[in-house]
């Protein structure tokens, strides 16, 4: 039985899919032991209440103005005062790119290990045992961590979400923590937002994904028409990012997103392995590639060996059909 | 690999390796069919020094040893021919400086492509190829000048040289004998360049005649005495020679690489095709022939360096490698079946660069003849 | 401003790495390069120095066997490189950010100067812990600041370009600090001819930091992942006949 704090990232006020869908790792860890929500933020209410509805039996919520846009040091001071006051045996983090920073930063303070690119949780004896893709995903390593208190990054897709109890009670506990002005070192003096679009590929059910064979950034809008019709989104791998055709944002694979839709069709994709590790979490994988060898086929549930050009336009078309 | 080459060898080959991986191999394909000279590639092979390679240490070179010098142009004709015979063609034009020239004249070419100049050879013309004593330039002295009047044909580089080395008759009663070599600048009133020519392959390397109207130069630019161009000439070609066929070994290495991830990624029957006996064969094959001319223009290079004679294994490296690569890339094309034969796989290309190294810088049937004459002398 | 640049030779990640016969990561026979995050971060290093001035000195844990792409690296940008052979077998990430800390403080006292800013890709492409930076930093009682795309100098401090999901932020931090860097929008150079050969003669000094670092990450299990098998694959006569069947699929399947 042990105790484990889970840090529930919010945006917007709202919890990311990745706090939730940790907190059932969590609770595997845990075997009986406390779930407790860490929420940090600006006006994070509503996230404390989703984490006790997803499962933490309680939340521990810092609030305010200091926490409106993540800084390294103010976050990791907060999390760090957690620690300390609920001294959990392990400390999950999403490993979203402010969970990244936040969760090394904070285990140094604590001198403790950290396990990354966690996408398995099992308990062997009194041990957490992680399992972390290795090698773009061509390897598997189970790890355990010695450390008094554990640290771990969880990707985004590997767990499922509990079934959201509302009713559910659990306590919210407001912290009052306030960082030392000289132990903040950064300061940050713009945030930009480049990119308008929300792109929720995280907590997308359909995905319509372009590789380099989609060909130029005009034609994903045949992909985006598809995605439409599904009521789904488009990504894409590194190669459409790197040739403009298409904002970071949409980025899948080891150094984009980890992706858990129950659709997956790949356009033009090849398969490499690096973006392949980003969407193991996808239930049914459909690929359209024209080079009948492409190594994407080997994971495809359905492949069509053809030109997506041709392709994705009829299955735009039946699929209008058939939702009528 | 026959070369053997040491650790600082190994790094810069591989260093060659990566760059044309990344930015000449595909980027070459386009410019194959446009048959545009990609400057911008040039630009990019030359602001790193690409083209300076033959350049010795006591003018500024780098000091880079001969041997690991051929490794690094069979990688850049690994990834396109044309890109690698014009930075070879450059270093032909600085042969015969640095055979014949005045330390002068050495130091001045030398630098002109170390500063990242191109240079041209001008040996050939229309009704001189194979017997360069019938060509017609001539170059009559004038007080402290010589004027050129004639044509070179099939001249690499010659629209973007910096410098060309020109040979032509000082004394038209002397036939070989009266043949001189000049060093022209560009920009040199008198001289100019054609349309380059619409060639069949190496399309990424500029060819066109360059053609002489009262083309005056200081006297001072000619290399060596009066009457001894040809002699220049021939050991600038002896020289050039296993540089040349340790090109056409680069093509025909491609062709194999090709065919070999070709062959295993291509299903038939369920499987994939190299799995057949008689593809691995025909693999093994190209593999053999490929080593064979490697390992004699490497052979050729160590008698050069020693100072042994090695005209005959010069020729026989070309020869050999220029026919091997169109055998080799012939079979490439063989292991791609039907696919091979379209311009959207990459073999059919190398067949069309490999046969040129059967016809330039000596036509494989001079190579015989000169081969044949070591064998034979006078009888 | 004195930059240090902290590298990894990691496999070629172009190559699938596999098991081999007694169960570790097959990686003997590929190619060692540079991690792609770091030749990035000494690419950003080199054109500041070359803005600003400065010395760009690089550090890699290692042996022999990493002297090569010390090398290179001191043909495209780095004054000085150092090998740290402090090698110490399955160091997780806080033990390497240890021994990388007594790199720096070693180092900083050999050369006679601080280092104002120390950069590190922001992970490796071997284990892609991504998570050393920040270590680093704690470690050294520094800050920090990751996903860094380019840095410059303003008045006293340093302006960094922190990429985020939305767009970037632009930060200050003082120095010294440390820098965990990603993909800018430009590629690292490649070495000249020139820069090559003299690097090649450059001697790498090797260094002993002595450093013993305990790992809390164990690795119990190494094994590779099940295979998800292949489903069908359609090749009908023309493209619509294909896009039909694999739809109708869908439909059986209930996917859609």
């Amino acid at each position: 039985m042990k105790n484990i704090l889970v840090y529930v990232e919010a945006a917007e006020g709202k919890a990311k899919n990745v706090g939730l869908e940790i907190l059932s790792a969590a609770k595997t860890a845990a075997e009986g032991g406390e779930v407790i929500a860490a929420v940090i933020g600006k006006d994070v209410a509503e996230a404390a209440k989703q984490a006790i509805a997803f499962g933490a039996d309680k939340a521990v919520v810092v609030d305010g103005a200091d926490y409106e846009v993540y800084n390294t040091d103010v976050y990791a001071n907060a999390l760090a005062e957690l620690v300390k006051k609920y001294a959990p045996k392990a400390v999950f983090v999403g490993a979203t790119a402010d969970g990244k920073d936040l969760a090394p930063k904070t285990a140094a303070k604590f001198g403790s290990g950290v396990v990354t690119n966690v996408t398995g949780v099992a308990v062997d004896g009194d041990k957490i045992v992680y399992t972390s893709p290795v090698y773009a995903g061509g390897i598997l390593n189970d790890d355990v961590c010695e450390s008094e208190i554990e640290f771990a990054l969880l990707r985004s897709g590997a767990f499922k979400k509990a079934e959201p109890d509302e009713a559910k009670a659990g306590e919210v506990i407001a912290e009052a923590i306030a960082c030392p002005a000289d132990a903040i070192k950064t300061k940050i003096t713009d945030v930009v937002k480049e990119i308008s679009e929300t792109v929720n590929l995280e907590e997308a059910d359909i995905i319509v994904a372009g590789g380099r064979g989609v060909g130029s950034a005009e034609n994903f809008s045949i992909l985006k028409e598809l995605a439409d019709a599904l009521g789904g989104v488009i990504g894409a791998t590194r190669a459409p990012i790197e040739a403009g055709w298409i904002s970071r944002a949409y980025q899948i694979g080891q150094s984009g997103k980890s992706v858990a839709p129950k659709l997956y069709i790949a356009c033009g994709i090849s398969g490499a392995t690096q973006h392949v590790a980003g969407i193991t979490g996808a239930d049914y994988i459909v690929a359209i590639n024209k080079d009948e060898d492409a190594a994407i086929f080997d994971i495809a549930n359905v492949g069509i060996v053809g030109n997506l050009h041709e392709v994705v336009p009829v299955l735009t078309a039946e699929v209008k059909k058939l939702k009528g | 690999m026959a070369y053997i080459l040491d650790d600082d060898g190994r790094a810069l080959v591989a260093d060659v390796r990566n760059f044309c991986e990344k930015e000449v191999k595909e980027q070459c394909k386009e410019y194959d069919v446009s048959g545009e000279w990609p400057k911008e590639i040039y630009d990019k092979a030359i602001e790193l020094g690409y083209q300076m390679l033959e350049v010795p240490e006591e003018y500024g070179g780098l000091g880079i040893p001969g041997e690991t010098v051929l490794a690094m142009y069979e990688e850049m004709a690994w990834a396109d021919a044309g890109f690698a015979v014009t930075m070879a063609a450059s270093n032909l034009a600085l042969k015969p400086v640095l055979i014949a020239g005045s330390e002068e004249q050495k130091q001045k070419c030398c630098d002109i492509v170390i500063n990242g100049g191109l240079g041209a050879f001008g040996l050939t013309e229309p009704n001189a190829g194979s017997d360069p004593g019938a060509g017609k330039t001539t170059a009559v002295r004038d007080g402290d000048e010589y004027v050129l009047n004639g044509r070179k044909c099939f001249i690499t580089n010659a629209p973007v040289a910096d410098f060309y080395i020109i040979t032509a008759l000082t004394d038209k009663t002397k036939g070989l004998k009266g043949m001189s070599a000049f060093i022209i600048y560009k920009d040199t009133p008198g001289l100019s360049t054609t349309n380059h020519e619409n060639k069949m392959g190496i399309r990424t390397s500029i060819t066109s005649d360059v053609v002489l109207e009262d083309c005056r130069i200081p006297a001072d630019q000619i290399l060596g005495a009066e009457g001894t161009g040809f002699a220049t000439a021939m050991k600038t070609l002896d020289l050039a020679r296993m540089f040349v066929g340790g090109l056409a070994v680069g093509i025909a290495q491609r062709a194999l690489d090709e065919g070999i991830a070709y062959t295993k990624t291509r299903q038939q029957f369920g499987r994939p095709v190299a799995k057949n006996q008689g593809l691995q064969f025909k693999m093994a094959d190209m593999a053999i022939q490929i080593e064979c001319a490697r390992q004699l223009v490497s052979h050729a290079h160590k008698l050069y360096e020693l100072g042994l004679p090695y005209g005959k294994e010069a020729a026989m490296a070309k020869c050999y490698a220029g026919d091997m690569a169109v055998q080799v890339c012939l079979d490439g094309i063989q292991l791609f079946g039907g696919y091979g034969y379209s311009r959207e796989y990459p073999v059919e290309k190398l067949l069309r660069d490999a046969k040129i190294f059967q016809i330039f810088e000596g036509s494989n049937e001079i190579q015989r003849v000169v081969i044949s004459n070591h064998l034979l002398g006078k009888f | 401003m004195e930059i240090l640049v902290c590298v990894k030779q990691v496999p070629d990640a172009d190559v699938e790495v596999k098991l081999n016969a007694s169960g570790a990561p097959d990686i003997e026979k590929i190619a060692p390069v540079i991690n792609p995050f770091d030749a990035y971060a000494l690419e950003m290093a080199a054109r500041f120095k070359e803005a600003n001035g400065g010395a760009v000195t690089v550090m890699c844990i290692g042996g022999d066997n990493v002297k090569d792409t010390m090398k290179n690296c001191l043909a495209v940008g780095a004054d000085e490189a150092y090998i740290i052979n402090d090698v110490v077998e399955g160091a997780d990430a806080a033990a390497t950010s240890e021994i990388i800390a007594a790199a720096v403080a070693k180092l900083e006292e050999t050369r006679g100067k601080k280092f104002d800013v120390i950069c590190c890709g922001k992970e490796s492409t071997d284990y892609a812990c991504g998570v050393v930076s920040q270590l680093l930093s704690e470690k050294l009682g520094l800050g920090e600041v990751v996903d860094v795309i380019g840095f410059e100098p303003k008045d006293s401090v340093l302006s960094v370009k922190k990429e985020t999901e939305e767009g970037y932020n632009m930060v200050e931090i003082g120095t010294p600090c440390v820098l965990g860097i990603i993909k800018p929008d430009y590629e690292p150079r490649y070495p000249t001819m020139k820069s090559k050969m003299a690097a090649r003669k450059k001697e790498i000094p090797v260094v002993a930091v002595d450093a013993a670092p305990v790992s809390a990450v164990k690795t119990v299990k190494i094994y590779e992942p099940a295979k998800k098998t292949a489903g069908v694959k359609i090749k009908e006569e023309t493209n619509e006949e294909s896009a039909l069947k694999a739809f109708a699929m869908l439909v059986d399947a209930k996917v859609l």
